[in-house]
């Protein structure tokens, strides 16, 4: 197949054939968008499960009574493991303040009882230590004498995990969905501009024309079709992020700790090359059972 | 197992490729007791045989549904003969497999009573069609589009609409097409079923003016009128049966083909 002359004739077709195209780019872009929207989605919470998890943390809420030495000794073994990159003491007035400012929930709440901010020992974990040896250390930790209760935060990692793997099965999903959708929509275009084109294709094949011939420029219009529908797609989501992002990442960051992040290099480049490959295949499918002409 | 036997793409039938000494001797077509049906009791074409030699131009002639089409679609594969062969160039062509007919087809020029040309298209862009399929860089395609054009008698009409050409110019198109990449054998199907009497003396001029440049032109028409200004050799079909006469309308041995193609 000469590919100089099958991107001239695909010129011709999209020009030809462009308030069609129009047409389906468009609602194609729309399922590009459902499914950018998603990743979109899925991108910040993994953001957020992964920043969470490589930040191991582990809090020790001591008894009220707890001994000073005893606390000292646990700074001691706390200080000489090796996964301990932090440690801090908090004390009950340093919990009721840092609560005070960081709810900011516009109550008073100064009359809450001192029982309710224990003194603790908030341990960092150097990074890279695994969620394993975390529950470890915390099951440690709360053999001594002067823990009342340890957070390892296990439980909200496992909830995170199944919020994730829901995220992902929903993205998985969706994209299957645009996958058939894409085939559906860009075969249906292509096989309307091959009815309006018959003529052609027969004239084509009469003098000669192989297969390969004649359905090089329709594939190239599928694909182009597919790309452009991801393009705009991707477009009006960096739209949409670039206006709210600035608000949506100071709740988000008080909420999870981490920013809003876009769509990575490879997701972009991965919505743009499979929105192209999709709309090949799906044109390179509808032309083929118009071909012997 | 000879019935069976999977035949690739000749040689011959590739963009470039020239016949060789031994093949330009052959007759350029021969249909050995070909037959085809439509409906299992009733054959279109029944024990047809008939030579054409290189550089000839042959009316086929009959009264419309004789099968003077259905005789052509077997040679450019539109249709595959039931019984005998068709040999074009020595090969028989009913054993071409899918893949290797448009490589037969590019040694054919076929022109159309309905002309088969693009309407929203440019002149050039109807004829250079026939050469892109080639792969032609476009210098070259230019160039033999405009001498093809020139020798139809559209010389400089390239960027017009087909659209707005006349029917007769329309017919010109098609055959500059058919023309251009210097087919071996031309194949005109009631190319002048659709123009009044002058413009089809003018294009059956046209055909000649091809033919004696030495390409072989298969001539299909019913219009009695055209036949009988030629002496070209005839052949008339008539309910499936072949039957010729060498030196044309004047010279054939009886009365009873003017009933025939009348």
């Amino acid at each position: 197949m000469d590919v100089k002359s099958a991107f001239t004739r695909a010129r011709r077709g999209l020009r030809e054939e462009r308030r069609l195209y129009i047409v389906a780019v468009t609602s194609l872009s729309v399922a590009f968008l459902c499914l950018g929207a998603t990743l979109l989605g899925l991108t910040n919470l993994d953001a957020a499960a992964t920043r969470w998890g490589q930040s191991g943390r582990i809090t020790l809420f001591l008894k009220d009574d707890a001994d000073p030495q005893d606390i000292a000794q646990l700074r001691v073994v706390l200080e000489g493991l090796g996964d301990v990159d932090e440690l801090t003491h908090v004390t009950p007035a340093e919990a009721r303040a840092s609560f005070i400012e960081e709810a900011d929930v516009g109550a008073d709440l100064s009359s809450l009882p001192s029982e309710v901010f224990p003194a603790s020992l908030e341990v960092t974990l150097v990074s890279g230590v695994t969620r394993e040896r975390s529950e470890s250390i915390a099951t440690r930790l709360a053999q001594f004498r002067a823990v009342n209760d340890v957070e390892s935060y296990g439980s909200w990692f496992q909830k995170l995990d199944h919020l994730l793997w829901g995220a992902r099965m929903l993205a998985a999903g969706l994209a299957v969905l645009v996958m058939f959708c894409v085939v559906a929509v860009i075969g249906n275009t292509i096989r309307l501009a091959v009815a309006r084109r018959r003529q052609e294709i027969e004239v084509m094949k009469l003098c000669g024309a192989t297969n390969g011939f004649v359905r090089g420029p329709f594939v190239l219009e599928g694909m182009f079709q597919g790309f452009a529908s991801a393009l705009l797609a991707l477009l009006a989501l960096l739209a949409g992020y670039l206006a709210l992002h600035e608000e949506v990442d100071s709740t988000l960051a008080a909420l999870t700790g981490s920013r809003v992040v876009f769509l990575g290099i490879w997701t972009l480049l991965g919505l743009l090359i499979g929105g192209a490959v999709i709309g090949a295949i799906g044109s390179a499918l509808s032309v083929r059972r118009y071909l012997s002409v | 197992m000879q019935g069976t036997k999977v035949v690739r793409p000749f040689p011959f039938f590739r963009a470039g490729a020239r016949a060789s000494q031994p093949q330009l001797a052959k007759p350029i077509l021969v249909l050995e007791g070909v037959y085809k049906f439509f409906r299992p009791d009733q054959p279109t074409l029944r024990e047809v045989g008939l030579s054409v030699e290189r550089g000839e131009f042959v009316f086929i002639t009959g009264p419309s549904g004789a099968g003077k089409s259905t005789l052509l679609k077997l040679i450019y594969r539109e249709l595959r003969v039931d019984e005998g062969r068709v040999l074009f160039c020595g090969r028989d062509i009913g054993r071409l497999t899918d893949k290797s007919i448009p490589f037969l087809r590019r040694n054919l020029g076929i022109v159309f009573q309905d002309f088969r040309i693009i309407d929203h298209w440019t002149v050039f862009e109807n004829v250079a069609v026939a050469l892109e399929i080639l792969s032609m860089p476009q210098r070259l395609i230019r160039s033999r589009v405009a001498e093809a054009l020139e020798r139809v008698g559209l010389a400089g009409r390239g960027p017009e609409q087909t659209s707005n050409l006349s029917g007769g110019e329309k017919q010109r198109v098609a055959v500059a097409r058919a023309i251009v990449p210097e087919p071996a054998l031309i194949l005109a199907d009631e190319p002048t079923g659709n123009l009044d009497p002058h413009l089809a003396i003018d294009i059956l001029t046209l055909f000649e003016e091809i033919n004696s440049t030495g390409t072989t032109v298969l001539f299909a028409t019913h219009d009695h009128s055209l036949i009988s200004k030629r002496d070209h050799r005839l052949i008339a079909i008539d309910e499936g049966r072949v039957v010729e006469a060498q030196q044309g309308l004047k010279h054939w041995p009886g009365s009873g083909i003017h009933t025939l193609v009348g």
